[in-house]
């Protein structure tokens, strides 16, 4: 009866550490990290170049690109909503702040604040047509990736944005630690800040209230619609400096950057433990199913496997990962 | 008592059944008889859901121990679709129903046979529905969609659909949690035809008037075992309770008497608010007002309007009018606004508008709570903990720990975790919508403690309850409220049920004549 007595007396018997075992892996991440380790070491097992440092980088490398997208993502499946548009809106940030870097001479700085306007633009936009309007995130991201793609087309009339100034190309080409320059830790540090918000953060917890019954966060006073909307400018923010980053990289604003990552990010995030159906997930799960899933299609590639492969290889386990979030949430939610 | 064990219907045996470390049935024995209702009591999180659900396939056989017998021949059920097949119905606990479809499709849902092949013929459900509806004395559009109804007529919507099976077996868990007299009253004129057919019926309850008045026979369950049966001669409400519980209630309601000269707390103007689908009154130019420390009852059938009236104040549905919390005019646009007021709201349908799923227990009672638990936005572990644990201890919440899954809580103790929630918020007004629902009777005791202990601390009460001598008894003053207006007000003393009923059916009365005038 009193629940404090109960909270201290651990459960000793088999079952109960059968449960605690079950409850350990249905946290998405050890389940993640797990599967991780035993890819990594199947791939090194096939073909030992694997673990060479040159394909390290290279992992670590798209990662950063792609996961500072997932971090957004993250956030906004949390929320109880997500974005198509991602890949789109990064393309679209990069080649404008190459125009305006270029073409209209602006200093870098303020160019790339006119990058991630653009992307936070967006993103709002997105966030008050699903809120306002309530037409669902699927249809208006969707919309909204195609309206990017042709915007990236008019901004730079179908030519790569080049040559960029120096200080661009100096980003992109730091090399900090292990080869490895901006954007791997502005990815890094923003993974660890929006793991510790969602997490320790009262902005966090009524996230996640809002993703998981918008009504009972409405109810007990949370502003659900700011929390959506500030998700989906996130998104935005980040996809555009995610874009400016590969353009940096690149060294070019090609109209091809982003193109295609809106499936690569929801597949990671969702691989991760983070749910479709809102309220569940961690920016760490999140970070790391992208990681498995890179690891996956370099390996792939390191091992040999035909390209075709590696796509069906991305889909099967996507679809797994969506089955086992079904089950996940079964086990918390069923039996009520 | 030879020839019951003869002529036994349906029977259990044995039943075993963990939830990992939790045992919640450790060998129990159950049977019911043709033309039985047995009532099935016990303390919340004594495992009365659970054994029905193991009756019913939906815990499927294989996950438990034990045998299940149905007129001799042993079953295992894989699925409540398995047990339905069988004649074996069922009424869950919690709503269960599909909001996207009408009425009808939802009392037909699953139901095979109504149509030509795959073809299924609307008018005809409509038709069907409408009559078990009239059956079962109860005012529901068959064509509405269930979105739209409250969380009393979704219940009544599932008693339909369990009673068009012509179920040999029933099985009612909790079945008038959300009900009031009189829908009470044609439910159980349904319940003793079936009776009469030879249904055989497992009843749940918390309300024990509901045994005296209706139940054949009683298991009382505690903490998994069966406790003790007790047949009809012997049934009395003191005995149940401590047959639950183990202990002896004093008196019912604790004593409370209305504060004299405190300064009004809430007083609210011309409310207005719009009804939805014909199903449920809206609430029409209501003015009223609540005292500091005044406990007030908001007395009324179902779908007059009552939560509509604490939904406006509320914020949660537009509404027009003037509100004033301690003299203060405050203009209550959502639940935010009246939130910062003082305001909190305790609502009916737990599942729905109450608890969050993704969250643990912990998390469910400090969400939107966390400001003073927090520092620069930063939530404090330990802080958040003890203030945590402090609440389930105060309202004696059963639950393996603050971590544990929402789901993992049996009704009742789901219903304290929404209470100790509101409570955290130190409320100055706090509006109830059927704060005892599906709890025991020993804990309802510890929230009719509790609902006084706020009044005299101060806080104004305003609640709705179904259950209309619990109204009656715990409140200083009652408000009727029929078709979305103040019918009738009286004191604490001043009238009991039958003053309510009767002011109720005077003004139906008034407005059927009103209404027959204006058509003429
Ligand atoms: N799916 C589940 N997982 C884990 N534990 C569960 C689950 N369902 C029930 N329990 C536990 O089993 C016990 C019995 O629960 P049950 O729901 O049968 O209680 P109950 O008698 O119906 O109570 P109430 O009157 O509150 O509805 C409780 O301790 C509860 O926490
Ligand atoms: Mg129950």
């Amino acid at each position: 009866m009193n629940s404090a007595a109960e909270v201290s007396s651990p459960p000793r018997d088999a079952q109960s550490f059968r449960r605690r075992l079950i409850g350990f892996i249905a946290v998405g991440e050890v389940g993640v990290l797990a599967a991780m380790a035993l890819l990594v070491a199947f791939f090194w097992l096939l073909e030992p170049a694997f673990l060479s440092e040159r394909n390290i980088r290279a992992i670590l490398n798209v990662v950063s690109f792609v996961g500072i997208i997932a971090i957004g993502q993250t956030i906004l499946l949390v929320a109880g909503e997500f974005d198509l548009s991602v890949g789109s809106v990064a393309g679209l940030s990069a080649v404008v702040a190459g125009k305006l870097m270029t073409a209209a001479a602006l200093p870098v700085t303020a160019a790339i604040l006119g990058g991630i306007g653009v992307g936070a633009l967006i993103g709002l936009l997105n966030g008050l047509i699903v809120v306002r309007l309530g037409i669902p995130a699927f249809i208006q991201t969707l919309g909204m990736l195609f309206i990017g793609q042709g915007l990236i087309q008019v901004v730079t009339g179908g030519y790569p944005v080049y040559p960029l100034p120096d200080a661009i190309n100096d980003i992109g080409g730091t090399d900090l630690v292990f080869g490895l320059g901006w954007s791997f830790a502005f990815f890094i540090i923003a993974a660890i800040i929006a793991d510790f918000v969602l997490r320790r953060t009262v902005l966090g917890r009524n996230m996640y209230a809002t993703g998981g019954n918008k009504e009972v966060a409405h109810l007990v006073g949370i502003n659900t619609n700011a929390y959506k909307i500030g998700a989906f400018i996130t998104v935005g923010a980040l996809s555009a400096i995610a874009g400016m980053f590969v353009m940096a990289d690149l060294g070019s604003g090609g109209t091809s950057i982003g193109s295609g990552w809106e499936l690569t990010v929801i597949a990671g995030v969702v691989v991760g433990g983070v749910s479709l159906f809102g309220g569940a997930g961690t920016v760490a799960g999140g970070v790391v199913g992208i990681l498995l899933l890179k690891i996956v299609q370099s390996g792939l590639v390191v091992i040999g496997v035909n390209s075709n492969w590696q796509q069906i290889a991305v889909g099967v386990i996507m679809v797994m990962a969506v089955g086992l979030d079904i089950v996940r949430r079964r086990y918390f939610i069923a039996g009520a | 008592m030879s020839d019951i064990t003869r002529q036994t219907l349906f029977s259990a045996t044995a039943i075993v059944k963990n939830f990992g470390g939790v045992q919640a049935l450790r060998g129990v024995d159950f049977d019911v008889i043709p033309g039985e209702i047995h009532a099935l009591l016990g303390q919340n999180g004594a495992g009365k859901s659970t054994l029905v659900k193991i009756l019913n396939g939906v815990h499927p056989a294989g996950s438990h121990t034990g045998t299940i017998q149905l007129d001799g021949q042993s079953v295992s059920f894989a699925s409540p679709a398995d047990a339905r097949s069988s004649g074996v119905g069922y009424v869950p606990q919690e709503i269960e129903v599909l909001e996207q479809l009408s009425v009808a499709e939802n009392v037909f849902a699953g139901r095979t046979g109504l149509g030509a092949g795959m073809l299924v013929y609307q008018r005809k459900l409509e038709q069907r529905a409408g009559e078990i509806f009239a059956d079962l004395g109860i005012d529901i559009n068959p064509r509405a969609y269930v979105a739209s109804l409250t969380s009393a007529q979704r219940h009544l919507v599932m008693i339909a659909r369990a009673i068009v099976m012509k179920p040999r077996v029933l099985m009612l868990d909790e079945p008038t949690a959300s009900l009031s007299g009189t829908e009470v009253d044609a439910l159980f004129s349904v319940l003793r035809r079936l009776k009469a057919q030879g249904v055989a019926m497992i009843y749940i309850t918390h309300r024990l008037p509901e045994v005296l008045a209706i139940c054949d026979r009683a298991t009382v369950l505690r903490d998994g075992q069966v406790a003790v049966r007790i047949a009809r001669e012997d049934f009395d409400a003191e005995t149940f309770i401590f047959s639950m519980s183990g202990q002896r209630l004093q008196r019912l309601f604790p004593e409370h008497a209305a504060p004299v000269g405190t300064p009004t707390a809430l007083d609210v103007r011309h409310l207005t608010v719009a009804g939805h689908s014909g199903a449920v009154h809206g609430a029409n130019d209501i003015s009223l007002s609540v005292a500091a420390g005044e406990i007030v009852g908001l007395a009324g059938l179902l779908g007059s309007g009552r939560s509509e009236i604490l939904h406006g104040i509320y914020g949660r549905v537009p509404a027009e009018g003037a509100i004033r919390v301690n003299g203060q005019s405050v203009a209550v646009r959502s639940p935010a606004d009246a939130r910062a007021a003082g305001i909190a709201l305790l609502t009916e349908d737990r599942k729905r508008d109450g608890l969050l799923f993704n969250l643990p227990v912990g998390a469910n009672i400090t969400i939107g709570n966390l400001a003073p638990l927090s520092r620069h936005g930063m939530v404090r572990g330990w802080l958040e903990r003890s203030s945590i644990l402090a609440a389930m201890r105060a309202l004696n919440v059963k639950a393996s720990s603050p971590q544990a899954a929402v789901t993992h809580l049996s009704g009742g103790n789901q219903q304290k975790l929404l209470f100790a929630r509101v409570l955290m918020r130190a409320p100055k007004v706090l509006l109830l919508d059927e704060p005892t629902k599906g709890v025991d009777a020993a804990t309802r005791h510890e929230i009719y403690r509790l609902v006084v202990e706020l009044a005299e601390k101060g806080v104004a009460l305003l609640i709705v309850a179904s259950e209309l001598e619990e109204l009656i008894g715990l409140c200083d003053r009652c408000l009727v409220v029929a078709d979305g207006r103040i019918v009738d007000e009286f004191n604490r003393g001043e009238g009991g049920e039958d003053r309510v009923l009767r002011s109720v059916t005077s003004a139906q009365a008034e407005r059927h004549a009103m209404a027959a005038q204006a058509s003429s």
